[in-house]
């Protein structure tokens, strides 16, 4: 049963998509002038994306020491980078229905994708990179597989059998039963939603992060989703720890007490957000 | 949540331990919510408001009673594919050390 790049885009097309507000969040992520009171405003027009925002600002690994009321509030003590990614999070966690493929865990996909953000917002913080970037960027990391989930179901139920039978990479069974991947189809959402260039090219890059020009977050990304493979973290059953590059693990130049420290963060932030964010 | 706390210091609270009651500076106001994870800028930043002792939920984190050999057995096996000691998969290699350091709470140089 393969995709045809055809096919590809257009269940791109088909899925649901983003508060227009999320989309320009994204899009202008590198972007720092841009009109702070206007989005703040635009995103309390949504009340359920404003609700989840508010209750991710005011979650206790934030540390902060009043309870924010507002979109407004939330900007001003978490600063706009910060409030930003958790819009963000609130918005694209709460956009793909679940349950569409039998035998898909999609709650192992979300605490997957949640420990991932978590964990590259910790690498980041170590290594001086932009903490919300890489948040968002390990959080939107697998998001093809949701594409393909979401527009192929029957497809993709067989990319699980196959993937069972084998016991292999989602990659490679993807690959083989339908003739692209999530990377392909994380690609063709990130052109749709108009991510910018850096979220797009972590997104193709994630499992080649040494590839030339794949950019330092791919890296970030790549190591993080090593980790939270290894900590067996998702609650899948057949938990399957890739091939870490040793290019990203050499560009991260951590020493084991960092690691330890950023495992034990790692694990704290997901019980937290994902409390939250899989309510 | 509810359940049974005990006041520890500043000093003896880590990074991970659970609040078990809200808790308030010395004019009432609130400075961390029943049920507030620890964090390492927490701790930092309820010192600096004069903080010394924490209600810290008992028996939050239940890692005491972990069995060895089913940790290493699962970790095993979500390393199936990676033989240990080979050459080529090294970055792999460590991280699965690291991974089993931690989770088998083995003491680390530092």
């Amino acid at each position: 049963m393969k995709i045809s790049a055809e096919q590809l885009t257009q269940g791109v097309q088909d899925l649901p998509s983003l508060p227009a507000v999320v989309m320009e969040l994204l899009s202008n992520i590198e972007q720092e002038n841009i009109d702070i009171s206007v989005l703040a405003k635009k995103v309390s027009y949504d009340q359920a994306l404003t609700a989840k925002t508010l209750r991710l600002a005011n979650s206790s690994s934030l540390g902060l020491q009043v309870k924010v009321a507002t979109i407004q509030q939330a900007i001003t003590f978490l600063g706009f980078e910060t409030t930003r990614k958790l819009i963000t999070a609130a918005a694209v966690t709460g956009c793909f229905p679940n349950g569409r493929c039998p035998g898909f865990n999609d709650k192992a996909f979300w605490r997957h994708s949640i420990a991932t953000a978590a964990c590259s917002r910790s690498l980041a913080r170590r290594l001086r990179f932009n903490q919300d970037v890489a948040f968002t960027a390990g959080l939107l990391h697998d998001i093809g597989r949701l594409v393909l989930v979401t527009g192929h179901p029957q497809a993709y139920a067989e990319v699980l059998a196959w993937r069972s039978a084998h016991d292999g990479e989602w990659l490679d069974a993807e690959r083989a039963v339908l003739g692209v991947d999530h990377v392909d189809a994380g690609v063709a959402l990130a052109e749709h939603w108009n991510f910018s260039d850096t979220m797009r090219q972590a997104i193709a890059f994630h499992h080649t992060p040494e590839t030339p020009g794949a950019g330092f977050l791919a890296a970030i990304v790549h190591v993080a989703n090593a980790v939270v493979h290894a900590l067996d973290l998702a609650g899948e059953d057949d938990e399957l720890a890739p091939a870490l590059s040793s290019v990203a693990w050499n560009a991260m130049g951590l020493n084991e007490e960092a690691y330890l420290d950023l495992f034990r963060e790692t694990e704290q932030q997901l019980e937290e957000m994902s409390a939250i964010l899989m309510a | 949540m509810s359940g049974a706390y005990q006041m520890r210091s500043l000093a003896d609270a880590r990074p991970g331990m659970v609040l078990g009651e809200v808790l308030r500076d010395e004019k009432g106001n609130v400075l961390l919510a029943q049920g507030a994870v620890l964090s390492e800028g927490m701790l930092a930043s309820l010192g600096r408001h004069g903080v010394d002792m924490l209600p810290i939920l008992s028996a939050a984190r239940p890692e005491a009673t972990i069995d060895p050999a089913q940790v290493q057995e699962r970790l095993d096996r979500v390393f199936r594919k990676h033989e240990r000691g080979n050459h080529d998969d090294w970055a792999t290699g460590i991280l699965r050390q690291f991974v089993e350091d931690f989770r088998l709470g083995r003491e680390v140089q530092r």
